[in-house]
């Protein structure tokens, strides 16, 4: 779990969405702390699906899954399973 | 009806049909009738302001509307902020436009803090259900243009912010002509998953309300709301081509989505044949309409009647009821057809000036003809085409911005020479950026990396940085976008 969250916040660092130094709590909002926006989202979805060797099905691209580090977390746990 | 104002029509609704359906978010709905009565307790905060300008900082959704409403109800001047816009951006605005008032949804103020309220004298807020907190207070008179309602910002991004001025006269008329064009009635319910606070969205919120019919207002930031909002009986979308884009993305679900849906319709940008092609497909039944226009028409300009879209989507269409367009040489005499000139138009929808910008408004509207700054050819039957713009200005995720003042920015704030935009193509956007950089000893990539997420919005966000030793000059020795592209392409070709 840990694992699969630092990676996710380091793409998110790597490619500026945040500042390295930043701290972004688990359940923190990533659109409306202004983070990533709908592009953003699309372009990190590739990267998970890509990464982890998932697909995603449209209907799981929700807030809920997708708006905290721990939904990504969550679903991607769920799926790579 | 011609003097209506834009807030009385909701009354007249809310006498009319009463139980009809306005807005919807999510799973909630509010009537005609409970609208009114929202609008008027927001607005009666605002009842010791007269004809002052107010900026509202709200996320899209039936709040948003309802604080646009109260605004004018209440006889002061809207100004939307762009909330996608960094924080810096927003205080350009502020000061560009002196805004002593704001009222912020509870959402929006507890996100930018106490210290980002500081600079204003009067501080409203108002929570979901409709408590409005007066947090402080200070009326000052303010000197406007009698007729202003609205100020809506076409850039802001970079550089000088350019607020479009609005009367209720080119509210109305221009979303008279989109409801004539699109033939909205009481039934229809529009999708409004784009931003409210520009031109489009804004035209999608005064068409649907004057018609009497409801929006069920969300954001295209996550897929399976969006999709959902869509299969609630939504009978009219909208959205720029990169919306189209990124929905076509799960073409099953669109098929399933778009069934009932009776009209795409589209602006913010040009629509391509594929985007045209993949609608057709999944959706026969779905009627594509494009629509072209400018924040200083109010929105709408143009539009290309659905049976015309396969012969003529090469071009924006012709003029939308109540418009007049035509193609004017650098005297601002007509040309002939197949000539190219500059677009320029006339009609109740063109702006009453820029806020601030008398010098700005002079070179824009000239003996009452919108010049519109995109070069163009008159076609047979009103029909027009665009071939660019006159100035250097570019297409960004169907923005249009300023490549020169971008650049400008970040030369200012990083450790660089020089700093050339490069308009490049991108799957979702249509259009994205790169960038061309000559640097020094102290450039970093990543450091411009990180200045422009931190200082850009999303897509402005460069797709790659590249080291140039030499400036990107023409032939005749000058910068435009024409000899930067041209660099690009000789460098990509090197790589």
């Amino acid at each position: 779990m840990e694992h699969i969250k630092n990676g996710i916040l380091d793409y998110l660092k790597d490619n500026s969405f945040m500042e390295r130094g930043a701290v972004l709590k688990d359940s923190d909002s990533l659109t409306q702390n202004g983070i990533i926006d709908s592009i953003g989202l699309l372009e990190l979805i590739d990267y998970i699906c890509e990464t982890y060797s998932i697909e995603i099905p449209e209907d799981m691209l929700t807030p809920e899954n997708f708006d905290s580090l721990q939904g990504i977390t969550d679903l991607i746990t769920r799926l790579a399973k | 009806m011609r003097g209506m104002k834009i807030d009385a029509y909701i009354t007249e609704h809310a006498r009319k049909t009463p139980h009809q359906t306005a807005l919807e978010e999510g799973k909630k709905s509010i009537s005609y009738s409970r609208l009114d009565e929202d609008i008027s307790i927001i607005a009666s905060s605002l009842t010791d302001f007269e004809h002052c300008r107010f900026a509202i900082l709200a996320e899209s959704g039936t709040q948003y509307i309802k604080i646009l409403m109260a605004v004018y109800r209440s006889g002061n001047i809207a100004i939307p902020l762009p909330i996608e816009l960094p924080g810096l951006s927003l205080e350009r605005i502020l000061d560009a436009a002196c805004i002593n008032n704001i009222i912020a949804t509870r959402k929006q103020y507890l996100r930018f803090g106490d210290g980002f309220f500081e600079r204003f004298g009067t501080v409203i807020v108002v929570s979901d259900d409709n408590v409005v907190e007066t947090r402080s207070k200070r009326v000052i008179l303010e000197r406007n243009n009698p007729e202003l309602k609205l100020v809506l910002y076409t850039s802001g991004t970079t550089g000088t912010p350019k607020g479009v001025m609005l009367s209720n006269k080119n509210l109305v008329s221009n979303a008279r002509s989109i409801i004539e064009v699109l033939s909205i009635t009481p039934e229809d319910k529009a999708a409004l998953v784009i931003s409210p606070h520009h031109a489009f969205g804004n035209s999608i919120i005064n068409s649907h309300l004057i018609a009497g019919g409801s929006i069920h207002t969300g954001t295209m930031n996550f897929i399976d709301p969006v999709f959902n909002l869509i299969e609630s009986g939504v009978s009219i979308f909208y959205g720029v081509p990169s919306t189209y884009r990124i929905l076509l993305r799960y073409p099953e679900r669109f098929k399933k989505a778009f069934t009932n849906v009776r009209t795409a319709a589209s602006a913010g940008g040009a629509m391509d044949r594929a985007i045209v092609r993949s609608i057709r497909e999944l959706s026969p039944g779905t009627q594509i309409l494009p629509m072209y226009g400018q924040t200083e028409a109010t929105a709408r300009l143009a539009y290309l009647p659905a049976e015309y879209v396969d012969e003529f989507i090469d071009t924006i269409g012709k003029a939308i009821p109540g418009v007049t367009l035509d193609v004017f040489d650098s005297e601002n005499r007509p040309v002939e057809p197949d000539v190219t000139g500059e677009l320029v138009a006339r009609g109740d929808n063109i702006l009453l000036g820029y806020l601030n910008d008398e010098d700005a408004t002079e070179k824009r509207v000239i003996n009452g003809w919108l010049h519109t700054g995109d070069l163009a050819q008159k076609l047979p039957g009103g029909y027009i085409r665009l071939l660019g713009r006159k100035d250097d200005l570019i297409k960004i995720g169907d923005h249009r911005v300023n490549p020169r003042e971008i650049e400008k920015e970040i030369e200012k704030n990083s450790e660089v020479s020089s700093v050339f935009v490069v308009p490049v193509t991108h799957e979702l956007m249509g259009n994205a950026i790169s960038l061309m950089v000559i640097p020094n000893q102290g450039t970093e990539i990543d450091a411009i990396f990180a200045f422009c997420r931190k200082n850009l919005p999303g897509y402005l966000y460069p797709r790659e940085i590249l080291f140039i030793d030499h400036l990107p000059l023409s032939e005749n020795g000058k910068i435009s976008n024409r000899s930067i592209i041209e660099e690009y392409q000789h460098v990509k070709a090197s790589m």
